[in-house]
């Protein structure tokens, strides 16, 4: 504690000590709660069935049985549910940073009639949850010109339905990922930008070799948003594809989970597989996430 | 990088001329263009998914569409079938429910939990990590151990309370308590991002009105409920705006743990949108629902940016 350690003169040593005791108790036995069901997954994906279904509960497998990962490896047909995630999760983030940056680097720098009304214009759709339009968004991937056996006009054929492109047509660009960008933009100092156009760079040029090179935070923050949004999407994919071939990560879970009805320790074998790229991702890019997106998007 | 040369004086004329190709480079390299060039694709796309679909859905729910055939305009039909049908109306109340049930306790232990955090005491970063896991994992992977916890034979939970003498419960199939059991689910994914709300927004209360109550006496507990808790009202609010339409979106919850039964106790408005469209091709009917859904979100974030605003403006 910065206030109470610089006055501690003032307090006595076991006065400053019980809150500090008490704040530890409840943060630590609030964490054990938080994390339990992560702890208890992991465990019951390593036991034995005999354990899972004992009579009393053991944190501890007595021997350690990974069978539960092959068996759920092979009965999801895991690497395609991996390789479909990863493919789409890795289109929405490259198109959400550069489309967001793009996009910001316009309303932070460039003027032009008309753009705050656009800008807002933009920001409004923010309010709306996509939930609500699931069925308009349906409907022009459905109907979606010249594909999936429609003619020009959307008649005749599937769409986008059941592709991979489907599933991605909603995340390559995001609006949070638009004003993100600006608000980074406008915070960037504009003089080197003005001294690079005098030297005679284009703006392309600026864009691209002065404002991208520096926009590692901003980019870091986005690409994790897009990330975890992509990652673990489950309603789209649930209406869009029906395929088992073309399934993401969630989508196999979902229905395996059906499936299986409760063969927990393979079901839990197969969450942890669905999870533990996310933790490590957030884990490792968690400095940005802080101290970039979150307060940023508060304090406008 | 392109040098412009410098504008030449023709003799006589006073005008400045320029080649044909300096031209071009300044139309292709001015700020209207470059726009253009940049935003075109965004926008077409948020066009596409976020605008045309607000008034297409709008024009949808008033009208019968089964997919099959074009729509058929039927007036306030599927809006009046959305307020008499007991079904639906349930859906809005068992909506609201989750809402009462959820918020208050979720933003209450959320800026607990950001308050104690926001000290420099040792582990701070490492317990905000794992406050914040729930958040990141999917929620097909959070139901699935939940449901696995709820389990009324083997679950974690049914034995806690055997220790302590409980008969087991069938959490997931007990109509009086489904409802409850996604609650807790909620609620415990959802502490995570409202802390990390909640921390932004105790850093802007300045340091020293907490120093100088604590050095006129008031103990931490006081301190908290009666300076930090009135100062962080406009945070708190937008808490609670942004985790209620939270519990709106809550689709995937719902189909992993419950599929909105038993008896239709779960069964919210995001779950009878999705069963109208993807169980009956009712597709009116389901816009009908989501306009409903829409109005009620955008009061509520219409409310939380204008307490937002006033905040920057105090």
């Amino acid at each position: 504690m910065k206030q109470s350690q610089s006055h501690l003169g003032t307090f006595s040593l076991w006065e400053a000590r019980i809150p500090l005791l008490l704040t530890y108790a409840i943060l630590i036995v609030g964490a054990i709660v938080m994390i339990m069901p992560f702890v208890w997954m992991v465990s019951t994906s390593i036991k034995p069935d005999r354990e899972i279904f004992g009579d009393s509960i053991r944190w501890l497998p007595t021997e350690l049985d990974l069978q539960n990962y092959t068996d759920a490896f092979e009965q999801t047909n895991m690497p395609r549910l991996f390789a479909n995630t990863v493919l789409v999760t890795a289109v929405a983030v490259v198109s959400q940073v550069l489309l967001g940056s793009m996009a910001g680097y316009v309303f932070a720098r460039l003027h032009f009639r008309g753009k705050m009304l656009l800008f807002f214009a933009l920001l409004t759709t923010m309010m709306v949850p996509f939930e609500v339009l699931i069925i308009p968004v349906f409907l022009l991937i459905r109907f979606f010109p010249l594909a999936g056996g429609n003619d020009l006009f959307g008649q005749g054929g599937t769409g986008l339905i059941n592709t991979l492109g489907g599933v991605m047509f909603p995340n390559f660009v995001s609006v949070f990922g638009v004003f993100l960008f600006r608000q980074f933009y406008l915070g960037f100092p504009k003089e080197i930008e003005e001294a690079a156009i005098v030297d005679g760079c284009s703006r392309v040029g600026v864009y691209w070799r002065i404002l991208i090179p520096n926009s590692k935070p901003v980019m870091g923050t986005m690409a994790l948003f897009a990330f975890l949004w992509s990652w673990n999407d489950f309603l789209w994919p649930l209406v869009v594809v029906k395929e088992d071939s073309l399934k993401t990560i969630q989508l196999g879970l979902s229905v395996f989970d059906q499936e299986q009805g409760t063969a927990w320790a393979e079901l839990m074998a197969a969450s942890v597989m669905a999870v533990v790229p996310v933790i490590l991702l957030y884990i490792f890019l968690q400095r940005f996430l802080v101290s970039g997106g979150l307060t940023s998007g508060l304090k406008g | 990088m392109r040098r412009i040369p410098p504008p030449i004086l023709m003799a006589g004329q006073g005008v400045i001329s320029l080649t044909r190709r300096d031209r071009l480079y300044r139309l292709v390299n001015s700020q209207a263009f470059v726009a253009l060039l940049f935003l075109a694709v965004p926008v077409l796309l948020l066009a596409a998914l976020k605008i045309y679909p607000v008034f297409y859905n709008l024009y949808l729910s008033f009208t019968r569409y089964e997919l099959f055939e074009p729509p058929r305009f039927v007036g306030m039909k599927n809006y009046s079938y959305v307020f008499s049908n007991t079904v639906t109306r349930q859906s809005i109340i068992n909506t609201l429910l989750f809402t009462i049930e959820a918020v208050p306790i979720g933003t209450a232990l959320a800026l607990v939990i950001a308050k104690l955090l926001d000290q420099s005491i040792r582990g701070r970063v490492f317990l905000r990590t794992l406050y914040y896991l729930p958040v990141v994992s999917s929620v097909v992977v959070s139901a699935m151990i939940w449901r696995w916890i709820y389990s009324p034979q083997h679950g974690l939970l049914n034995y806690f309370l055997g220790l302590a003498g409980i008969p087991p419960q069938n959490w997931l199939n007990d109509p009086n308590l489904a409802l409850i059991s996604l609650v807790i689910v909620t609620i415990w994914g959802s502490i995570g991002s409202n802390m990390v709300i909640f921390l932004a927004g105790l850093q802007d209360i300045p340091r020293d009105v907490i120093e100088a109550a604590r050095v006129d006496g008031a103990n931490p507990l006081q301190n908290f409920l009666l300076i930090t808790v009135p100062l962080m009202r406009p945070v708190i609010l937008f808490v609670v705006v942004t985790f209620t339409i939270g519990i709106f979106r809550n689709f995937g919850l719902i189909f992993m743990l419950t599929q909105g039964g038993p008896f239709n106790r779960t069964n919210t408005m995001v779950w009878e949108v999705y069963q109208n469209v993807f169980g009956y091709l009712r597709l009116g009917r389901g816009a009908a629902i989501s306009v409903v859904m829409l109005i009620i979100v955008l009061i509520l974030t219409l409310i939380s940016f204008r307490v937002l605003r006033e905040r920057q403006g105090a």
